[in-house]
């Protein structure tokens, strides 16, 4: 009796330090786990105004091979003002975050938001152009 | 010989729990109070505006053997405006679920505080409804009610209600603006005003309403600064000296129970226009739909307010405009 106890309580052991002893999923400096996939693209954008509703006039155009997101606002939209939304590939992250609302009035200098792939791997930089419906 | 103990008291236990188990509860039916009660309800919710109602229903009763009931009366810490009054009617629901009316006494003229009802029915219990309609002097301050209701026995019974804080905005509803016609708004008078009044009042013009079906662009209804972009303001010529900019953010969603009256319980209060920060905000708002509204900063800073469009007529050009409006 007292031996098979002692063999059950020595298994438990073992099971107890190899589940202990098993690798943890990597995660990155968000707490974000880092998966196998090197896709690296956005499938979609919206764009919110103030009021939270969109200033789309139309679907964006997301070139993919370009790198680049078109959208076309209504007239009298305030780019100062707007709240961008992105839809990644699974796993993939984006990078600067989107914490609030984002000034686009500066169409010179297009801002430009990197896509980051789900192993972390791969980063694609996406440039979102906006122009602005005309009378 | 331990297994036999270990059966024998496994046993027992399993009948101690089926005994324990079985047992009927015996149920205390606590004895009703006879001496004389009451419990109020507020009725009404949201922010307290000045102009609108506080609505309380005070229920009261003693045992029909004991005695009947004399009197109620409701004082106010600050003297309510015109219209205040204890309704004389206790009300109860018939199958319908319509609120039928019985007549039990009759009201006394309000006296400062206090309002009051003489109950001229034998009854024992009665539910009154209480409409303090909120006073100017009460604005921004605390307001309280005590309750009270006496019986024929001499007993009597006082319930608190309160502090109720009174907000400081202001409210107007329905004003109708007309592109050309009547389009001037004004926060600081919360009115409207034609091109020529508001020649008149250069300074205290806030926003121009205007109408424009443009090909290609959606504009319609919109609440543009005098001193916006001439752009979004095809078409208008301001009068002499009206030029403020003033703030504006569109909002959607935000159907203000007060300036909608719908059936959103949805209600701005005045920490909304504390919280408020419109800095960066445009001075325009294009393209405004009915049940849409706009955030208003006046350029003096004096003001900020909420505009609700109850709705808009594209064929007339005009729209119905309600307000509220917090001075800071």
């Amino acid at each position: 009796m007292v031996k098979y106890s002692k063999i059950a309580i020595a298994l438990l052991l073992a099971l107890v330090v190899w589940v202990g002893c098993t690798p943890e999923f990597p995660v990155d400096e968000d707490g974000l786990l880092i998966t196998e996939r090197a896709e690296c693209y956005v499938s979609n954008f919206e764009l919110l105004g103030p009021d939270f509703q969109t200033v789309r006039t139309k679907n964006a155009e997301i070139d993919t091979v370009a790198q680049t997101i078109n959208v076309e606002v209504f007239y009298g939209t305030d780019l100062r003002n707007l709240y961008p939304q992105f839809s990644l590939v699974t796993d993939a992250k984006l990078d600067p975050k989107i914490t609030g609302k984002v000034d686009f009035s500066d169409r010179v200098n297009p801002k430009t938001y990197t896509v980051v792939s789900g192993n972390r791997k791969v980063r694609k930089p996406y440039t979102v152009n906006i122009t602005v419906q005309k009378p | 010989m331990q297994r036999n103990y270990l059966k024998y008291s496994s046993l027992l236990l399993s009948l101690l729990m089926l005994m324990t188990a079985c047992e009927e509860e015996k149920s205390i039916i606590p004895a009703a109070k006879t001496e004389l009660q009451n419990d109020v309800i507020k009725r009404t919710l949201g922010p307290n505006v000045v102009g609108l109602n506080i609505e309380f229903a005070y229920a009261m009763a003693l045992a029909p053997e004991r005695g009947k009931l004399v009197s109620a009366q409701v004082e106010a810490s600050i003297p309510g405006a015109g219209g205040t009054y204890l309704e004389t009617k206790t009300y109860s629901t018939n199958g319908s679920g319509e609120d039928v009316g019985i007549v039990v006494g009759e009201s006394l003229p309000t006296e400062g505080k206090i309002t009051k009802v003489n109950f001229t029915k034998d009854t024992s219990a009665s539910t009154l409804r209480y409409y303090y309609v909120i006073p100017e002097a009460a604005r921004g301050q605390e307001v309280t009610f005590d309750f009270t209701a006496t019986s024929s026995t001499g007993e009597t019974v006082t319930y608190k209600m309160g502090p109720y804080k009174i907000a400081k905005m202001d409210m107007k509803l329905d004003m109708t603006v007309t592109d050309s016609v009547a389009s001037y708004i004004s926060i600081a008078d919360m009115a409207v005003y034609s091109a020529a009044e508001a020649a008149t009042k250069a300074d205290k013009i806030d926003l121009v309403y205007l109408y424009r079906s443009i090909p290609g662009v959606t504009f319609n209804h919109a609440l543009v600064s005098p001193g916006a972009d001439k752009q979004y303001l095809p078409n208008v010529t301001l009068p002499a000296g009206v030029n403020k900019v003033s703030k504006v953010r569109k909002a959607w969603n935000i159907r203000d129970f007060h300036l909608a009256r719908l059936q959103y319980g949805v209600y701005i209060d005045d920490l909304d226009f504390e919280k408020l920060d419109l800095t960066e905000s445009a001075n325009y708002a294009i393209n405004m739909r009915a049940e849409s509204g706009a955030w208003v900063e006046t350029a003096d800073s004096k003001y900020r307010a909420y505009i609700y469009v109850n709705s808009v007529n594209n064929n007339g050009k005009s729209a119905r405009i309600s307000i509220k409006r917090y001075a800071l």
